[in-house]
């Protein structure tokens, strides 16, 4: 485990990022921890958070995931994928809305979700689950308002400036949502052990994760036909995040939180997402060698 | 303090001192004599270390004692020398000590995160977390060719003319996301270098540019081999950016007076000039944020 552990921080310097992973073999509860319990901003991974919330509250019978929802096109959360890049009136369905937000992490769908559920829901199922470290303060529209009021005028390569960045609360986990490593393992462990909420609603919860397009972060560790990779991630300026469980053909199933930040502002920096799925791979097969 | 434990403590004072120091009747406590002239000693003793302790922190907060900074090793001796000229004016009144380092913007974070550093020259990009800065200056970066090389005769060298040599640059250990970015900026411009040499001692890079007709990227006022053709490159695309930093909420006026110290420097002898981002930057869709 300690060589594990040195190779994991010699992956994260390499890549140019400062990184702190946690993961956990769901059955058996060995653990990696590389900095596990670091307060860290969750930016979208927080939108896992309010899928199982979601999920919970039509458990209970709040809500009906069936519900239809009107988005007119004015007024959306924006963002560059789903509904937040479309143009006209949608109608669709609260479950509908889930996986657009889980798939490419549509902020116009996460909001009205919000919307529907309320921040304090999400705090509430957040902290029945036992994560106390986890606390959303802000919608995505209003985080996303805390960068633009923070950055000022000049556009995305304002971004880049040391001063710009400094300043950014979304950047602060003090000041913006945040979590550990540690509790989000804790999340996915319950998701994957229909803990979380009832079986049926745990099961769509893991189906919506393992839609999830993204292939350049947690699943590029795993280049492996018959591995299962499902997560969520989270971008900001300088961080890049991926919470997810992989699981193997022989039972094995591991949940992985890794969140990184980079020294580099730019926008665009391949090694740094990929080795979201180089420390995972480097931590899975730490534990499953134990096994 | 309540009562019981304060009568306890006195009366274990005056066994230690072998001296009453109160009078006890039923109606009243009174002060010995004795008490009375130790009372005048043990107050002169807490102002004592009071002033001690306000002392151990002004030097801690750098305001008085010991200013620990540190330069890159990059700097020609013309800046440097009028770097520490220009901080003693502007700081001969509080009179700090200045202990200063030469070095690697890597090394300086480490000393900023372990509390060993109060102020300090950094490379731009690098992890800002938990740091305050100064302005961001720039140093264009020219190009140190052999005397026989075919660029050598342009006035402004084109990156992409440069294909064949190898790059002389240094560790990477120094400045991570630095060194990634220089060879990136190189890549964009079309130069791609088939080999990377590390080197950073001025007689050593000489001697692998007329040696090996490796080339060297260095800004202009930090050429000192006069038998190697220094030349500006086509575009200025590639350049050091500097700030001072230091920890966050540890300012003071010593530390002012280096930045200040330091900024006028850069502008003075580096021709140094204040750095305004200007590349277009497109956020792809993966970034999850939108402005």
């Amino acid at each position: 485990m300690t060589d594990a552990l040195g190779r994991v921080r010699a992956a994260f310097a390499e890549a140019g990022v400062t990184g702190w992973l946690h993961a956990v073999d769901i059955d058996t509860g060995a653990q990696l921890d590389a900095g596990a319990d670091q307060p860290v901003c969750t930016a979208s991974v927080h939108k896992l958070c309010l899928l199982v919330t979601l999920h919970e509250l039509a458990d209970t019978g709040d809500l009906d995931l069936t519900e239809q929802v009107d988005c007119p096109p004015l007024g959306r959360t924006p963002g560059p994928t789903g509904l937040a890049a479309m143009r006209d009136p949608v109608r669709m369905s609260l479950r509908d809305l889930a996986y657009l937000m889980t798939a490419v992490s549509d902020n116009t769908a996460a909001d009205l979700l919000l919307g529907r559920v309320g921040l304090d829901a999400v705090n509430r199922t957040t902290a029945r689950l036992g994560l106390t470290r986890t606390h959303a303060v802000h919608t995505f529209g209003e985080l996303l308002a805390t960068l633009r009021q923070d950055a000022g005028p000049g556009g995305a390569r304002i971004l880049t400036d040391p001063h710009v960045l400094t300043r950014l609360r979304a950047l602060d986990p003090a000041r913006t949502n945040r979590s550990t490593p540690r509790d989000m393992t804790r999340l996915l462990s319950a998701v994957w052990r229909d803990e979380a909420c009832a079986p049926e609603h745990a099961a769509a919860v893991r189906r919506l994760l393992g839609l999830q397009v993204w292939p350049h972060r947690l699943a590029s560790g795993f280049p492996f036909d018959d591995v299962h990779v499902a997560g969520k991630t989270g971008t900001l300026p300088t961080l890049r995040n991926e919470v997810g469980v992989v699981e193997y053909p022989d039972g094995g199933r591991y949940a992985v939180a890794v969140f990184t930040r980079t020294a580099n502002p730019a926008a665009t920096l391949p090694a740094a997402d990929s080795v979201i799925g180089t420390t995972a791979r480097l931590a899975v097969e730490a534990l499953r060698a134990r096994t | 303090m309540a009562q019981p434990p304060l009568s306890q403590r006195i009366q274990r004072l005056e066994r230690e001192l072998g001296v009453r120091l109160f009078e006890r009747t039923s109606r009243q406590v009174r002060l010995t004599e004795a008490g009375a002239l130790l009372l005048t000693r043990a107050r002169e003793l807490l102002a004592r270390s009071e002033e001690f302790l306000a002392t151990a922190h002004r030097i801690r907060d750098g305001e008085t004692g010991l200013l620990r900074a540190a330069l890159p090793p990059d700097l020609s001796g013309e800046t440097v020398a009028a770097l520490l000229a220009d901080f003693d004016r502007r700081h001969d009144l509080a009179a700090p000590e200045l202990e200063l380092h030469e070095l690697s913007t890597a090394q300086q974070l480490a000393r900023f995160a372990s509390r060993d550093l109060d102020v300090g020259l950094i490379h731009h990009p690098c992890d800002i977390t938990g740091l305050e800065l100064g302005p961001v200056l720039r140093r264009d970066l020219g190009v140190l060719l052999p005397p026989g090389a075919p660029a050598a005769d342009l006035t402004e060298v084109p990156l992409a003319s440069l294909t064949g040599h190898d790059l002389i640059l240094f560790p990477r250990t120094d400045a991570p996301a630095l060194y990634d970015d220089l060879l990136t900026t190189c890549a964009r411009n079309g130069y791609t270098p088939p080999a990377v040499r590390h080197a950073q001692g001025a007689s050593f890079v000489r001697g692998l540019v007329l040696s090996a007709g490796a080339v060297a990227l260095t800004p202009r006022d930090t050429v000192t081999a006069p038998d190697l053709v220094w030349r500006s490159l086509a575009g200025a695309p590639l350049a050091w950016r500097h700030s001072v930093a230091w920890p966050k909420g540890r300012g003071s006026t010593a530390v002012t007076a280096f930045a200040d110290a330091a900024t006028h420097a850069l502008r003075g002898t580096a021709g140094a000039a204040p750095d305004v981002p200007t590349r277009p930057l497109h956020l792809r869709p993966a970034s999850e944020y939108w402005l």
